[in-house]
């Protein structure tokens, strides 16, 4: 997947906006944000991996808070080691124009030491949203994880995978937190790309749209509802 | 075998020393995970659960699933949050610097097993 890549992918289904959500990195964001220019709004996510191994999406309002809380948690990550990329892949930062500038050499597939509630903190503090990823997942979900949803934490929603069928019966089970339910395609590949999609009511796409549709503010709301 | 005689051969550090509605408990089974999901599915009632997780939730699960006791393995300690909550719950949380896998061994070598044994 290169910036130029999942750009047209996006556009060719459709979306108008998407997020890049590296595990426990942002170092691509900017790259895919530059490749799309206006033609797709791109958020400046990244998915941290807690020390209890819950994923959790955050999103942020520009690439520079998605950077500064990935440096904090960079911080807390080993350097990797000789067999790592033959077990979890290279980790290329990206060009706009998809060209390799450089490989990460923090161990980003490992979990961070930060419990969940800490993971939301992080977000929070740099200004993002937190959403509990694939919670329908029976790994790496909060809720495959913890047993229980943290209702504590201090989510701002709940993100379900498209194995989960769209609309409210499928969606009923995860509707019980009171939080709203978005759904994504966790595209680890290109084909990936559109495979799960959440409908916002909004004025355009972006993040402070984003933002006030989970809180279902100002006539914004999550599906066209 | 008795818990407090258990805890005492696995020289296990007692985190909830006010807990002592357990001490005198028979513990014949056990179980070790990482998953909350699968400890609330399978762990046997009045067992002992081995775990490396310190989160909250582990006295939620392991009180829903009526345990007796929960060992944290490789010297974690839960939060003063989380022992509070056990406490509360009447359940007996202890610690020990061995990994899962040799805690768990002494515990079979005293006659704590598993659902299939």
């Amino acid at each position: 997947m290169t910036p130029p890549a999942i750009v047209a992918k996006a556009l060719a289904e459709g979306l108008d906006m998407i997020a890049v959500c590296d595990h426990n990195s942002a170092r691509n964001v900017a790259a895919v944000q530059q490749a799309a220019g206006d033609r797709l709004a791109v958020l400046a996510g990244m998915e941290v991996t807690s020390a209890e191994e819950c994923h959790v999406v955050g999103l942020f309002p520009a690439a520079a808070a998605a950077e500064a809380a990935a440096a904090e948690l960079g911080e807390t990550l080993a350097q990797i080691d000789d067999d790592y990329e033959s077990f979890f892949g290279e980790q290329h930062v990206l060009g706009a124009d998809g060209a390799e500038l450089r490989r990460e050499t923090l161990a980003l597939a490992t979990a961070t030491p930060l419990d969940v509630n800490d993971v939301v903190a992080l977000i929070h503090r740099h200004g993002g949203l937190a959403v509990a990823a694939h919670i329908d997942r029976r790994s790496f979900g909060v809720i495959g994880q913890l047993g229980l949803f943290p209702t504590d934490a201090g989510f701002d929603g709940v993100e379900v995978s498209r194995h989960v069928a769209p609309g409210p019966e499928g969606e009923a089970e995860f509707g019980r937190y009171g939080l709203p339910i978005v759904r994504s395609s966790d595209a680890h590949y290109l084909h990936d790309i559109g495979a799960a999609r959440t409908t916002l009511l909004c004025a355009r796409p972006g993040f402070a749209e984003l933002a006030l549709a989970l809180r279902h503010e100002g006539g914004r709301s999550i599906g066209d509802a | 075998m008795k818990l407090e005689d258990i805890a005492g051969e696995l020289g296990l550090a007692d985190f909830t020393p006010d807990v002592t509605g357990n001490r005198e408990a028979e513990i014949d089974r056990g179980y070790a995970s990482d998953l909350l999901s699968d400890v609330l599915a399978h762990a046997p009632e009045g067992g002992v659960l081995v775990t490396l997780q310190v989160h909250l939730n582990v006295i939620a699960v392991a009180s829903h699933a009526e345990l007796a006791a929960v060992v944290f393995a490789g010297s974690r300690k839960p939060d003063d949050e989380v022992i509070a909550k056990a406490v509360a719950e009447g359940l007996s949380l202890y610690g020990s610097p061995s990994d899962t896998f040799d805690i768990v061994g002494s515990l079979s070598a005293l006659g704590v097993k598993g659902h299939h044994a």
